[in-house]
């Protein structure tokens, strides 16, 4: 997953992953991406369009 | 290094600050932790909130983060049509406040201190696991990783509910359940009167409303929230259009830009297991319909940390010693929230022209009071379509 530097770290798309895999801190994101199953829900969540895969 | 407590409460937001404060009012050992090196900010919130709410949670106003006392509501159809709510002709019962977060999140974590709770800021959890008699939570703090040792782990990290999950609690919060939400602070915004809270309705914002609400003379937070399952454009997209066509807004410049997720699907099924409960906007503590969570999760999380600190007293954090907090959660709370998320599903299925009806209707209705009941109410009045689907709960 590509986060966008312009990315504020709100924590939606934490919140909406199915599968509870975005660990959101203060200034960076990190995502367990080998469990991703590509469901894109958290790219659609984003109130900025921070996330590109 | 392990580091033990009674109660861990992980997220020092408003609902997470009222459950430690209350759990170690109670009597227990409190850690307080957030991830953020300033509680309170970045805020994620349009920041109104009821007087009568505060009251019922024992806090008194203080001028420190009070930044506008409201006397009424402006609703806004598509089409422009107004609803005009204000104390000169109505009562208000709901009288509000718009707060300033950044300065009323650090109030309440220090009265959580005051209460007792220690605190860690900059401090994240990065997961957990149970034990014999309640949790092992790895946290990492200023490059140091660590364990914590908790009877109770009290999740109050917000929409992300990471925590609660990690317990094996159904938290997640489905996309058409997410408001996807951005906000501009403003400076010179010309509203019709800066002691109202303004609302805009239809597809200005799919799937919620857009609002303004005053903050000062001609400071107001301008936001909206929408549903990503009603809509392709991102909340921020919206925000920009809503600001360039909105006449309070043609003059103004932000100062601030906020956004986040507001989980308005209601509560899970549960709230608690052995060891752990879930509060605040990681719980759903949210009136479907507003949006609003200070209050609710506030209320989730003086439950929570009072059934806390009498578990541990009592030797006993069963997931049915603290079925007590979700008991009287949904008592209190519970009820509010599952009626007006009918109210929201409702309102989902109006289109525009729908809206402007009913904003027409309103304009030859005499408002009593203005609540969020009574708006139901005389919906119902003026809406067949209302009254079938909403008649029997208001």
């Amino acid at each position: 997953m590509k986060v966008k530097e312009w990315c504020m770290f709100c924590g939606e798309c934490a919140g909406v992953c199915p599968r509870n895999l975005i660990e959101v801190r203060e200034t960076s994101i990190r995502f367990s991406e080998d469990m991703c199953k590509e469901c894109n829900i958290c790219i659609d969540a984003c109130p900025v369009r921070a996330l590109e895969r | 290094m392990v580091t033990e407590t009674d109660v861990l409460v992980i997220g020092a937001g408003p609902a997470g600050s009222t459950a430690a404060k209350h759990a170690a009012l109670g009597g227990a050992e409190v850690l307080l932790i957030d991830k953020k090196s300033e509680i309170g900010a970045p805020k994620r919130c349009a920041e109104g909130v009821s007087i009568g709410g505060l009251e019922s949670l024992g806090i008194k106003p203080s001028p420190r983060w009070v930044t506008k006392k409201l006397d009424g509501v402006r609703l806004v159809s598509p089409n422009g049509t107004d609803v005009w709510l204000t104390s000169d002709k109505v009562e208000l019962p709901e009288a509000g406040y718009i707060l300033e977060r950044k300065v009323f999140d650090k109030h309440m974590a220090m009265d959580a201190a005051r209460a007792g709770s220690r605190i860690m800021v900059k401090t994240l959890a990065t997961g957990m696991e149970k034990t014999d008699d309640g949790y092992l939570v790895r946290a990492e703090s200023m490059g140091r990783e660590f364990d914590i040792k908790a009877r109770i782990v009290i999740a109050a990290d917000g929409p992300e509910s990471r925590v609660a999950r990690w317990g094996g609690l159904r938290t997640a919060t489905r996309p058409k359940d997410m408001e996807s939400a951005a906000q501009f602070e403003m400076v010179g915004v010309e509203m019709e009167d800066n002691n109202c809270i303004e609302f805009y309705f239809g597809s200005v914002a799919p799937g919620g409303y857009a609002w303004i609400f005053p903050k000062g003379d001609d400071i107001a937070n301008v936001g909206l929230g929408v549903l990503s399952t009603e809509t392709d454009k991102s909340a921020y997209e919206h925000l920009l259009e809503f600001v360039e066509s909105c006449p309070a807004t043609k003059n103004a410049q932000p100062v601030e830009l906020n956004i986040g997720g507001d989980p308005v699907g209601g509560m899970p099924k549960k709230l608690v297991a052995d060891s752990l409960m879930v509060v605040g906007d990681a719980a759903g503590q949210v009136n479907p319909l507003t949006g609003g969570g200070i209050i609710s999760g506030m209320t989730g999380g003086m439950l929570a940390g009072r059934v806390a600190a009498a578990a541990v007293a009592d030797g006993d954090v069963s997931e049915k010693r603290l079925m007590e907090y979700e008991r009287d959660c949904r008592e209190r709370i519970g009820k509010e929230i599952d009626r007006y998320l009918k109210v929201k599903d409702y309102m989902l299925t109006l289109s525009d022209s729908e809206l402007d009806s009913i904003a027409e209707a309103f304009q030859d209705v005499e408002f009593e009071k203005v609540s969020t009941t009574e708006l139901v109410k005389k919906l119902i009045k003026v809406s067949p379509k209302a009254l079938i689907k909403l008649g029997k709960l208001f």
